[in-house]
């Protein structure tokens, strides 16, 4: 920033705001490894982090993405997929209309995973319960065109066991503030400590790429919401839709 | 309620803190600029407060923008907090004020936390990082501390982090204030008054909320990596003014049951119901800023009926700090006030 820099300052300053590739490189593949075998991250869990408020319990976020087998890692078996979305669009739509607690539901082919984004009111748990109950068949035809979908075949049949995968599946939702996550990561590793501690807040730019090695997959901060608070039975009600 | 001398101490301390201090002027937040500008209720807004300026009449209102550092130095364009402190002037002849600023929470639960912060945010001189050290960061997977400002000689930053890494309740509002940048104008940033208020509805309903300003320009920041202008903020908002009125929406955030009320360093989750409770309007920069931006003293407890405050204590503690601190620098005590400090209430 001042003009006062020797050619090293300027050199360092270059290397940190505006990377050459060798360095990204060095950094990505020796750096990162490094720092995660000495400094190991556990993988945080995905989904929505259980509440008792009333606010917290609608309009929760689900980022289900559940990569392809490897032999449906192609066009054609990415076509597969989106067959097996729009064959069963009726029966879909039929069964998050039944289960009555989804603002939003939506399928989307990322690579070579098919994802299912969904805004939900109320316990996951029972949301998967009903959507799989209403739609467990028309499921089956995703389910096995991914990664250890077969086991759950039928998936109306291995409700538990369906929970539990989608659990794993769902994303890790980053929360809105650092602070949050590093709460996070402390939970995770059973540290509760109060005032006084002996942090090292210059620690989060690491913490946060290891925690990205071990989610490489990850829901940015709690999201946007336009009329956060309401649940889809609030809303129907107050827009005089029925239900 | 904090007692007098627990506010001159606090007032004292910031002081003690500062490099420099001119004792006509405030002690944080010294450079500023008042700006005229009117309110409009949204009409849902007296739904939620009976308060008088959310009736849906227009309201006349006084604005001050501020840089949050305390001293005479001006740095419009080095990362910091901002403020806005907005006065609304009732048709009733009463007043009441809504102080924010661009940071959401704050760092400290209550005064003795303050006064420990205080201690700490200190001064000390502030050396560009040799370049070994910044290479030893980038190993490290951290960032490397960012170069002095031009002519910045001295920050209190060392001290903050220390502060912060002792304490878990203080790191979101120290993090936030780091990574905050300088606004390409006052009305560029958005702003929250942090502490949680109680609100009184038509039907009697009395709610918890938190209270922001969304600048309908939209929030930018200047480029962090450019050398920063010293003074240019205030000069860009009369050119704004002078072209075009500028909005801000003011938001409201209400709170849930377990919700942090009495705590400034705890933010709300973003799932709570927000609504619309008006638009300000700002129109111009008055010429006499001796009165506009100098003399004119804020208060968050100039408070009217349908809107209380929280049992938060640093909002308590901030009550008497603020009217010591007019009184020691000469600001005008509000003409229009339904409250003033010499009351006791
Ligand atoms: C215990 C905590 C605090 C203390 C002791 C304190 C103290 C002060 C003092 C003494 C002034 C100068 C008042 C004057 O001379 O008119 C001031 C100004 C200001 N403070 Fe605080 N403050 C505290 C917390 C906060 C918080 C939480 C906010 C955020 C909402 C805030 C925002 C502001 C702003 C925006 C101004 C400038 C107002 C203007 O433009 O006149 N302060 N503060």
């Amino acid at each position: 920033m001042a003009n006062d820099e020797s050619w090293l300052d300027r050199f360092v300053n270059k290397l940190h705001k505006k990377p050459k590739p060798w360095f990204k490189y060095f950094g990505a593949y020796i750096l990162v490894p490094i720092w995660a075998r000495l400094t190991p991250v556990k993988r945080l869990p995905g989904g929505a982090r259980p509440a008792i408020q009333p606010g917290d319990n609608v309009q929760s976020m689900m980022n289900l993405i559940m990569p392809l087998k490897r032999e449906n890692r192609s066009p054609i078996g990415r076509a597969k997929a989106a067959l097996a979305i729009a064959e069963n669009r009726d029966q879909i739509f039929a069964g998050l209309d039944n289960v009555g607690t989804v603002h939003f539901a939506r399928f989307v082919i990322v690579n070579d995973n098919i994802c299912m984004f969904s805004f939900y009111d109320g316990d996951f748990t029972n949301y998967i319960r009903d959507f799989i109950a209403t739609i467990g068949g028309a499921f089956n035809d995703v389910v096995k065109l991914v990664e250890g979908g077969d086991a759950l075949i039928p998936c109306e049949e291995n409700v538990e066991a369906f929970i539990q995968w989608i659990h794993e599946h769902d994303l890790y939702q980053v929360p809105d503030t650092p602070t949050d996550f590093l709460r996070d990561q402390e939970d995770l590793n059973g540290d509760k400590a109060v005032s006084p501690v002996n942090d090292d807040l210059t620690l989060l730019p690491r913490k946060l790429v290891l925690q990205l090695r071990a989610n490489a997959n990850v829901s940015l901060g709690s999201g946007y919401r336009a009329y956060p608070g309401f649940s889809v039975a609030q809303v129907r009600k107050k827009l005089e839709l029925g239900w | 309620m904090v007692d007098a001398s627990v506010a001159r101490r606090l007032v004292d301390e910031m002081i003690f803190n500062l490099p420099k201090h001119d004792p006509g002027q405030r002690p944080v937040h010294t450079i500023g600029v008042g700006v005229d500008a009117y309110f409009t209720a949204s009409d849902v807004a007296h739904k939620y407060c009976i308060a008088e300026h959310f009736s849906g009449e227009r309201i006349c209102a006084k604005v001050r923008f501020s840089n949050a550092p305390g001293g005479p130095e001006q740095h419009d364009g080095r990362s910091d907090v901002r403020g806005m402190a907005t006065r609304f002037l009732l048709p009733s002849g009463a007043a009441t004020d809504l102080i924010a600023t661009t940071l959401r929470e704050f760092f400290a639960r209550d005064v003795d936390d303050f006064s420990k912060f205080t201690k700490l945010d200190k001064h000390e001189p502030y050396q560009r990082e040799s370049p070994w050290r910044k290479i030893l960061d980038l190993l490290w997977l951290k960032v490397p501390r960012r170069d002095p400002y031009p002519g910045e000689k001295t920050n209190a930053s060392a001290g903050i982090l220390s502060y912060a890494n002792q304490h878990r309740f203080a790191q979101l509002a120290v993090f936030e204030a780091k990574m905050i940048g300088a606004p390409v104008s006052y009305v560029r940033a958005a702003y929250h008054a942090i502490h949680t208020f109680i609100v009184e509805g038509e039907n009697g309903v009395r709610r918890p909320v938190r209270f922001s300003w969304q600048p309908v320009a939209g929030v930018r920041n200047t480029d962090p990596d450019a050398l920063p202008d010293d003074d240019y903020l205030r000069q860009e908002l009369d050119h704004r003014l002078k072209r075009w009125p500028v909005r801000f929406v003011l938001m409201m955030t209400i709170g849930e049951a377990g919700d942090a009320i009495d705590d400034p360093t705890r933010p709300w989750p973003a799932r709570r119901v927000r609504v619309i409770m008006g638009t300000l309007t700002l129109t111009g920069v008055p010429k006499d800023q001796a009165t506009a931006g100098e003399r004119i003293s804020f208060n968050p407890w100039r408070l009217v009926r349908g809107i209380e405050p929280s049992g938060d204590p640093i909002l308590r503690a901030r009550r008497d700090a603020y009217e010591v601190s007019r009184k020691m620098r000469g600001g005008t005590a509000c003409p229009f006030s339904n409250w003033s400090c010499a009351d006791g209430e």
